[in-house]
Order: C-alpha cells, then structure tokens, then sequence
C-alpha cells in the first residue's frame, strides 16, 4: 500500500520535471532495449507541443523534428516488449487468477482514474491540432507512440520496476516527468501538468480556471469530470434560474444545475417535494425538452464539528417515486430492502 | 445492513457467499494494517475495516467487494462516526448518482 501511495502520488505530480533523472531513465530504457540511442532529447512543455514539434513545428529551443530525423518509434522495443515480457512473467507465476488479483490490488484503481486524465489529454490535443482530416489522422498516430511517462503509473505499480531491471528506465521516467516519445535518433520528452484539480472521485474539477494546464498554455477546462469551455466557466458565477433554463444543451445545463446548487435552484423555481420518508425527501423538477430532474435530499447522519448536520442532494432516476426508493436506488438495492441498522 | 457515508454493507448468510470468494486472495492491507473499502482519491480519507478479516474484490474498480469479518470488526472513517460490524459476511457497495445516460459513483 505504502507502494501504490508512492506511484498514486507519481500519477498526480504537478511542476517541473527533473531533467537529469528523466533523460538518465530514457537513456536506461533504451539499454535495456539493446539500442543505443538517442542521439539527444528534446523537451516540450505539453504534450501538444510535443506532437506539434513533431509535426514539424519549432518547440521552445526552436528544435522542429522530421521524421528522418528521429527515425522509427522505438516505443515497441523501449517500453512494449519488456512490459509484455514482465507481464508473461507474473502470468506465469501467479497463473490467471492470481495476477487478476494482483492487478485489482495494484493498478487497477489508480489507472481507472488515470486513464480518465489520459483521454481527456488525448482529445485535447487532437481538437486543438487536428485542423482536418488528415492532421488528425497525423496527431492520432503520433499520440499512438507516446509513452505515458507519470501516467504509466498504475501499470508500473503492478510490476517489479527495480532500477537493473526490464521496466527500471521506464519507471525513472514516470518519477521524473511527463509523457515521452521514443525514436530511433531522438526521444521527446514532456514536462509535467503546472496544474492539475481534481475532485474527491478524481475527476477533472475546477471551477475559476482549467482543471488541467501546462506550462505552454495547453489547458484543459472540466467541472466535475465534465468537459466544458473554458469561457462557460466565467459565465457560471453570474448564472440564475432564467439562463439555466433557456441553456439549450443538456450537458452544459446540468453543469449550470449543479454549479448553482440544486437546493438554490429548487427554492427559486418554486418546487416542492413530492415525497418524505424517513430515509430523506424527493424532489422532482421538470425541465422543458428534457427528462425530469429527481433528486433525494439526505441530511449526513454524522454531525459536522459545529455540530450541525450536511444536507446533499443526490440525483436518482426520473422514474423514483419515493424518498426511500431514490436512496435504495443509489446502493443498487430494492427499497424494500434498504433498512441500515446503523448508520454514521 | 450498515452504512457508513457513501459505503454500505450488507450482511450476507453463509450460505449466499459465492464459493469462488472463500477461497479468493484478500486485497492488502494498508500502511496502517486496515483494510480500505473506499478511498477518497484527493482526501486520501478511507472508509476502513480495522481487525482481523479479509476483503474480497469481486470484478470492477468500485465492487461490488466481499467482506469476512470471522470475529466481528469496526469500519473507521475520517469524517463519519465507526460501526461496529457483527461477525461475518457482507457485500460492500459504493453508492452511486444518477447521471442521464450513465451513472457515477458518490464520493464523500
């Protein structure tokens, strides 16, 4: 545990990379590849610069890559190969079920949120590179040879990442910094996120600015896991019932919904509760061209420190018809069945 | 049934225990000896099983799980009150939201 603390913490860095330690693990996992290259590595402030400068454009020391300067990705024999190869490896000594285990022990969880961060960093880069057809096609295939350097976190903790050994270079990288490009003459390494929120599910998160920012202005916007643009965002803090109800797309309104507080909501448009039980209250709040808000209004059994008690809101689908079917509903249970003996 | 927060755990007769489960390897335990049923990814605040048992993952990141507790246990959290859980089996679920088109798991 006090392991995948450690690569957790990997996975979440923010801030400069470390040079040295990043380019001394390229350099490893190339060796341990039996190649000897590469001739030299290129930083990048973001993975989109990174494709950019790959796709011809000069990065910040004005080094612009072609492909006969790299050379092929050597990505397969770098980082692929001695994964796959630890991986027969634990197959192999755990048999199936045992390394289905161990990988729900180690990596599982942790790459259920990383992978998140992953595509939402993927999509970003092809929505603000890809100005046709065929330069998303070139960006889709660049990101296709990235390694995921910090990112490759959760699939590092399920492995022995010994310095000596197969995947030690790869995990000196993940330590130090962001994602890298290995190629036969050149590897192009990122630094890492200069911003990252998220919120306690681990979801992208951030209110009053983007959830997700690197050094060179390449930034990503989300409120609770949800993408949105980042102007919508300055709009949020002047919002009333009026706008939330004319906002046309559902996504963007549900955002709004949230961001405002459905409590607030609920008072200002005059709903009222259609069901009490001792498990909470249900509301239902209809919106035009759209399915009906139902939401459970639970008070936290356990007082906060002031002593007073959390009211939350939780939405359940429009079709609940009881407070306590709405709860039940939010552990996948029958409401017949929801009876806690004892709850905090 | 107990719950605690976002975290409830149903009490399971011996006889609904999935056989595969008796015999399945328990997650680790953490740095403090605990098994964690949740953990809060930013907080790092845990709903957590002290004393002796073993917790059991069935299939997806967010369970369902299969706790044993042979002589009985107590569930500890940060921010909520323990419980004191009777001897034996119990599936932990994670609650969960309505969101339209898909659903997302409640993290408190």
């Amino acid at each position: 545990m006090a392991e995948m603390d450690s690569w957790r913490t990997v996975a979440a860095a923010t801030g400069a990379a470390d040079r040295a330690a990043a380019e001394e693990g390229i350099r490893l996992a190339y060796r341990s590849a039996g190649l000897t290259g590469p001739e030299r590595v290129v930083w990048a402030r973001s993975p989109r610069e990174a494709v950019q400068v790959l796709m011809g454009t000069p990065g910040p020391d004005g080094a612009a890559l072609t492909g006969d300067e790299t050379g092929a990705s050597v990505r397969p024999a770098v980082l692929s190969a001695p994964w796959a190869a630890e991986r027969d490896r634990a197959h192999r000594r755990l048999g199936p079920q045992g390394w289905s285990g161990h990988w729900h022990a180690t990596g599982a969880g942790l790459w259920e949120s990383t992978r998140v961060l992953v595509d939402r960093i993927r999509a970003g880069v092809v929505e603000q590179l890809a100005d046709g057809r065929e330069t998303e096609t070139r960006v889709r295939l660049l990101l296709l040879d990235a390694a995921l350097g910090q990112h490759d976190a959760a699939w590092l903790s399920a492995f022995d990442t010994d310095r000596p050994g197969p995947l030690g270079g790869a995990a000196m990288v993940a330590r130090a910094a962001g994602w890298w490009w290995p190629y036969e003459r050149v590897a192009v390494v990122c630094e890492r996120p200069t911003e990252l929120h998220r919120d306690e599910a681990g979801r992208l998160d951030r209110a009053d600015g983007p959830a997700l920012g690197y050094e060179d202005g390449f930034e990503l916007y989300a409120w609770r896991g949800m993408p949105v643009p980042g102007e919508f965002l300055g709009e949020l803090a002047s919002l009333d019932p009026k706008r939330i109800r004319d906002e046309e797309n559902a996504e963007l309104r549900r955002v709004m919904l949230e961001f405002y507080g459905y409590d607030r909501y609920l008072a200002e448009s005059g709903a009222v509760p259609v069901h009490r039980d001792e498990t909470g209250i249900l509301w239902r709040l209809e919106l035009l061209g759209d399915e009906d808000v139902v939401m459970v209004e639970v008070v936290n059994s356990t007082p906060e420190p002031d002593g007073t008690s959390r009211t939350y809101w939780l939405r359940v689908p429009p079709t609940t018809r009881t407070a306590r079917e709405g709860v039940a509903w939010t552990f996948g249970i029958a409401a017949e069945v929801y009876q806690p003996l004892r709850q905090t | 049934m107990y719950r605690q927060g976002d975290v409830l755990m149903v009490s399971l007769a011996p006889d609904a225990v999935p056989a595969a489960a008796v015999d399945a390897p328990s997650e680790p335990r953490d740095g403090r000896g605990r098994l964690v049923l949740a953990l809060g990814e930013v907080t790092g605040h845990a709903h957590a099983v002290v004393g002796p048992g073993r917790l059991i993952r069935e299939a997806g990141v967010f369970g369902p799980m299969l706790l044993h507790v042979p002589d009985g246990a107590r569930v500890v959290h940060e921010e909520h009150a323990a419980i004191s859980l009777p001897k034996g089996w119990y599936r932990v679920v994670r609650q969960r939201e309505y969101v339209p088109g898909s659903v997302r798991i409640v993290a408190d």
